[in-house]
């Protein structure tokens, strides 16, 4: 009994996923046609993409509000680079990385070496990304090149969508660095206890400061997956977007306080939570000012349950003391 | 074997903003020796040790390891050298499994990934040679705190450290695991390495130490081999003084009346129907190990975790279950095992920790503002009371105290009304012989004006020479009661084991 | 000899810059100096019209910001007043509106029944007034429970339920105004946003709310039990002191205070905004934090918060004046921004070691 409990509790994440999907087909068989789950996934690479940054960073106990300027800044380079440098868009969109690479490094170089609090250590370089994105667009739209928003539409191998291929390297490179390298175990210690962590000889500066560029150089490929997507940028892309993807980070199971979460399944499955949500909404067909509140109510009720569930699990695991509790030893299985 | 010194430190000095913490300091160490370190709380154990583990450089002085000279730039670089240190706070991060713990600086590697089949062996084998059987992916936050301190011990033992530094390691072992521990030792020893043991616990330092070497006020007031030392000189040398007894009289009296009374507490997996009575003036005693679910039952009879059934009366009036603001109303108080995360408001001053329990009280009628100044005034009262020693009540922040000092902040803030039931648990760990002599007068004095007081501990000793009945506790129940007149050692130890030849078993205390 | 003097000198100069840093007004001594710096560039700065302004703008976030403090303090933080600003804005206007335009408005959810076209249903009253005026506080304050009631009881972390209550209530104020300004409202409530040079009526709410919450905050046992509950929540409960409820209350304050916020501006304004509010967050968080507020809970005070909020309206006064394109105006706030966080590290660092 205790055991299935448990179980149901462990997967608490990925039962209420089903379970929202079920209820959106009920209510919307269309949703539940394969072609639909496609657009959903493909829909939710891009905050998917900078949600994984962001749980390198929840990691360790921090938090990164620039990664929506971040976006932004990058595909102002990006878009000035191709349309009046005329440079290929390949050369751009690696140049478009280093820029989110460089953002991270200042994010890091605040918080490592100045001292700063990452909340406010970002929030400057949220307000200077924007600023110097302004600075290259002047606010005006950019357009981009065919050859770069039809990227979004390839098909690998005739059948996988690009976008989802990307996810999926993302997620899978991500997941393996954080679970079978020593760099990313030492990701969760340090944001267990970062003063625990220098007593043991670990080098925290470096490892928190990797972290942020990992979640820059994201956030800039999460705009390049948007761009693609939507084919033009202005002067709010990216406004807001962090949240969503702490959003979704959180959903997944990451802690504000760090050194809890995962990124598969975690928050590959917030991400995609959240935009199974948003789309059956919209296949649903509910009023457009109705949609807002009843994800809000959604991801409330989700993390409602997290809660719920994580006290449940901590009452369930007290150790057993008394002699008839003998028999009831607890099972382990060893995830980050 | 070989008597070269494997490590010397010659005069070495530390200073922390112009204050002396260590003052030309030598001490040697030789292979397969253990060197006993000891010294009140302050007299610089600490900071010897942590510039031997390279967590910051000696100001004066030198040291030299295989005779070389050894000037750690870090932790890691101490570590690499093959210094092991075992902290008396735990290093481990509970969120990781054991196994992940074992080799946090230095996983074993396949190719860029890290070997797990290659930890869980050598995981399993270390434990299994410290008697433990924990699978090595069980994450740490699922063990006991004598469990985790074993595997902090694990951790440095895997690390084929030459030179290892027990900073207080029994202070959460049950005594079987102690007694494991002190095998240990000895195998260590034989194995040709060196051993710094520092300890509260004279009759262990006594026990297991070769050479010993007293630090008081950051220099050494004696050394030599440890055979040299009773007891009594020990306290002497680390005091500076000689003490009367390590116990003050007893001054209190029982009365008839009861002060806290439990009925039938029970709670599913951690205690079963508990009853037991403390009297007016009383000094109850519960003993038990690490485990017996003492520390559970006090927290229940507080009201901070919740139980099933039964009931806590105090001074006859019913306490409501999981709400310690009803027990405090009430008349209880409660001093927690864990101080560092319970007991205090760390960073803030004596003022705002002895005022928080009973601030409403310091509340002007009319205005219903705090008036700052009475309890301020009170603070300064119970600091004088208990010996508090501090630079100011309202600007030092409780965590620059001393242990023992802060233990004495965590008791005062329950002495600005005369509780009329006071839990302590484990009330003198980790503190040092002068401070837990000034603890016990405090509980001496509180029962002698009346109050009834329980006292949690794993050093029978104390609770022996403290109480006037002790209670034994072992898994969750009640094993049997002994008056202060029955007192007797063995018998104490073979009810909280559980030994039970005659079959006695006493279900309630009254 | 004069080595010696030099040295000594150097010395005098140095405590005194040590005693800058240290001290407890120093975000204001650095808003000042900023200012001094900038006067020469900005004659327009001490116009009487300028001044008027920066007060203007200063006292609804300043009324806010301490209602974020206390939250801050218990270690939280509180996204969803944003929310509470357009949510109490529209429903007060909604309800005290002396006309609306049905061609704007037939559509919306509360045309018919709260709305209609001769205003809303508590127009035309005092009592009616009073009441929507109670209303608006109590749209703050049941936000602010909801988010209380999650964290305390529910133990949801606090930086997701505010965010879920953000959209949420951002989407309610949207939804109920369908995305139109509400106008036409009564002289009367136009009245509290009234100034007459720098004397206001904001003013003096502002700053009877702030003297208010610093006396609350440090004088009072529920402001006690707010800090206790910031540092060390297991202590404090241990300790007796009611933890879900002063984390609850803290919440109701935070959201109250928004709601105070939002008849300010809603009264300056003139017209329910559904986006009232939408890109102050930033300001609201960033004013506390610069003024030395933890994140972490502990640690904070209700002056802090006013110099932070000083602070960052200045900034952005000034940076309108400065002649700058709009494109450049986020460059330079975000040097300033990074200058006084900078200076702010280097204050702990010398706080620490004396």
């Amino acid at each position: 009994m205790n055991k299935l409990k448990l179980f149901l509790l462990n997967n608490a994440a990925f039962i209420i996923f089903i379970v929202i999907f079920v209820i959106f087909g009920l209510l919307s068989p269309r949703f539940l046609a394969y072609k639909s789950l496609e657009i959903i996934i493909v829909n939710a690479t891009f905050i998917g993409v900078i949600a994984v940054g962001m749980t390198f960073v929840l990691l360790t106990g921090g938090i990164d509000l620039s990664v929506g300027s971040t976006m932004y800044f990058s595909a102002a380079v990006l878009g000035y680079l191709v349309n009046d440098l005329g440079i290929s868009i390949w050369l751009g969109m690696l140049v478009c990385l280093l820029v989110g690479l460089l953002i991270g490094a200042l994010n890091a170089l605040m918080i490592t070496r100045i001292g700063m609090v990452p909340f406010i250590a970002t929030l400057i370089s949220m307000i200077l990304a924007r600023g110097a994105g302004m600075f290259i667009t002047r606010s005006v739209p950019m357009d981009y090149p065919e050859s770069l928003t039809t990227l979004d539409a390839i098909n690998v191998f005739g059948v996988i969508p690009m976008p989802i291929l990307l996810f999926a390297l993302v997620v899978l490179a991500a997941s393996v660095f954080l679970r079978d390298t020593q760099t990313g175990r030492q990701l969760y210690a340090i944001g267990n206890d970062p003063e625990g962590g220098r007593r043991a000889g670990l080098d925290t500066r470096r490892l928190t400061a990797m972290t942020y560029m990992i979640c820059g150089t994201c956030s800039a490929l999460g705009g390049i997956v948007s761009i693609a997507q939507l084919g033009r940028v202005n002067a709010s892309f990216g406004v807001g977007n962090e949240f969503d993807a702490i959003a979704a980070a959180v959903l997944g199971g990451a802690s504000l306080f760090g050194g809890i979460g995962t990124v598969f399944p975690g928050t590959l499955l917030g991400a995609v939570m959240i935009q199974m949500i948003q789309s059956g909404l919209v296949f649903t067909r509910i009023d457009l000012y109705l949609q807002p509140i009843i994800m809000a109510a959604i991801i409330f009720l989700a993390v409602l349950v997290d809660s719920i569930r994580s006290s449940f699990i901590k009452k369930l695991q007290r150790r057993n003391i008394t002699r008839q509790g003998d028999a009831a030893a607890g099972d382990e299985n060893a995830d980050g | 074997m070989d008597d070269t010194p494997i490590f010397q430190c010659n005069g070495v000095g530390k200073a922390f903003f112009g204050v002396k913490a260590l003052d030309n300091v030598d001490i040697e160490l030789r292979r397969g020796r253990v060197l006993g370190l000891i010294g009140e709380n302050g007299a610089g154990k600490s900071t010897l040790m942590n510039v031997i583990g390279g967590f910051f450089p000696q100001d004066s002085g030198e040291m030299f390891l295989d005779g070389k000279p050894y000037r750690p730039e870090g932790t890691l670089a101490a570590t690499k050298a093959g210094i092991g240190f075992i902290h008396q706070e735990l290093n481990l991060f509970p969120n990781l499994a054991i196994a992940e713990n074992m080799f946090i600086d230095d996983f074993p590697k396949r190719g860029p990934l890290i070997d797990r089949r290659e930890m869980a062996r050598r995981t399993t084998g270390v434990l299994k040679a410290l008697g433990m059987d924990f699978p090595p992916w069980l994450k740490v936050e699922r063990l006991m705190p004598g469990e985790r301190q074993m595997v902090e011990i694990a951790r440095v033992l895997a690390s084929d450290a030459r030179i290892i530094i027990f900073d207080e390691p029994t202070t959460s072992l049950t005594a079987k695991e102690t007694e494991k521990l002190f095998v240990l030792i000895g195998q260590l020893k034989e194995e040709g390495r060196a051993i710094v043991y520092i300890s509260h616990i004279l009759g262990d330092v006594e026990k297991l130490c070769d050479d010993l070497v007293i630090l008081r006020d950051g220099g050494i007031t004696a050394a030599g081999r440890c055979g040299e030392f009773c007891v009594e000189r020990m306290v002497a040398s680390m005091i500076g003084r000689d003490i009367g007894s390590i116990y003050p009289p007893k001054t209190n009296k029982p009365g008839g009346e009861v002060a806290l009374s439990v009925k039938n507490l029970s709670q599913s997996g951690i205690v079963s129907n508990i009853s037991l009575d403390l009297k007016k003036g009383e000094i109850l005693g519960i003993f038990g190990l690490m485990g017996s679910g003492r520390t559970e039952l006090m927290r229940m009879i507080f009201g901070v975790d919740d139980y099933e059934s039964g009931a806590v009366t105090v001074d006859r009036v019913p306490i409501r279950r999981s709400n310690p603001r009803d027990a405090i109303d009430k008349g209880m108080a409660f001093v927690t095992e864990n101080r560092r995360d319970e007991g205090f408001l760390q960073s803030y001053p004596i003022v705002d920790n002895i005022g928080l329990v009973y601030m409403r009280d310091f509340i002007h009628p009319l205005t219903r503002l705090v008036d700052r100044k009475r309890v301020a005034g009170e603070s300064v009262r119970i600091a004088g009371e208990l010996k508090i020693k501090y630079a100011s009540v309202d600007r030092q922040a409780v965590k620059s105290l001393s242990g023992g000092n802060q233990q004495k902040v965590a008791l005062g803030k329950w002495l600005v009304k005369r509780p009329k039931a006071l839990i302590l648990d484990e009330p003198t760990r980790g503190i040092d012989v002068g401070a837990k002599y000034e603890v016990y007068n405090i509980i001496n004095d509180l029962a002698a004006g009346g109050s009834g007081v329980m006292v949690v501990s794993s050093e029978l000793g104390e609770l022996m020479g403290i109480a006037d009945r002790i209670v034994a506790m072992n898994r969750g129940e009640i094993i049997q009661v002994f008056a202060r007149g029955e007192f007797d050692e063995e018998a104490i130890m073979r009810a909280a084991f559980r030994i039970h030849e005659d079959g006695m078993r006493i279900g309630s205390a009254s | 000899m004069s080595a010696q003097i030099e040295y000594k000198t150097e010395a005098g100069w140095r405590r005194w810059l040590r005693r800058i840093l240290a001290s407890e007004f120093f975000v204001l001594y650095l808003t000042i100096a900023y200012v001094l710096c900038l006067s020469p560039w900005i004659p327009y700065f001490w116009s009487m019209g300028n001044l008027t302004d920066i007060l203007s703008n200063t006292w609804p976030l300043l009324v806010i910001a301490v209602g974020q403090t206390f939250v801050l303090i218990i270690g939280g933080i509180d996204l969803s007043q944003t929310s509470v600003l357009a949510f109490a804005s529209i429903v007060g206007a909604a309800l005290i509106c002396t006309s609306l335009e049905p061609y704007i408005f037939s559509k919306c959810v509360m045309w018919g029944w709260i709305v209609a076209e001769d205003g809303g249903i508590l127009a035309h009253s005092t009592a009616g007034f009073v009441l929507a005026i109670a209303i608006m506080l109590g749209c703050g304050m049941f936000v602010g429970l909801l988010n209380g009631i999650s964290v305390a009881a529910f133990r949801m972390p606090a930086f997701m339920v505010t965010l879920v209550t953000m959209m949420m209530f951002s989407a309610v104020a949207l939804y109920l105004a369908g995305s139109e300004n509400i106008m036409h409202l009564p002289d009367e409530f136009v009245l509290l946003g009234d100034s007459y040079d720098l004397v206001s009526v904001p003013m003096f709410i502002a700053i009877g709310v702030t003297i208010l919450a610093h006396i609350l905050l440090r004088r009072s046992l529920f402001g006690m039990q707010v800090y206790a509950v910031g540092v060390n929540p297991m202590a404090s409960r241990i300790s007796g002191v009611p933890v879900r409820r002063v984390i609850i209350l803290a919440f109701v304050i935070s959201g109250l205070c928004a709601a105070i916020g939002s008849i300010l501006y809603t009264a300056r304004f003139e017209m329910g905004r559904p986006t009232l509010g939408a890109t102050m967050l930033m300001d609201v968080v960033g004013a506390n934090v610069i003024g030395g507020v933890s994140l972490s809970g502990g640690k904070g005070k209700i002056l802090w918060a006013v110099f932070g909020v000083l602070f960052f309206v200045i900034l952005a006064n000034t940076l309108n004046f400065l002649n700058l394109s709009f494109y450049t105006i986020d460059l330079v706030k975000g040097v300033v921004i990074f200058g006084a966080a900078t200076l702010d590290v280097v204050r702990g660092r010398i706080a620490q070691a004396s």
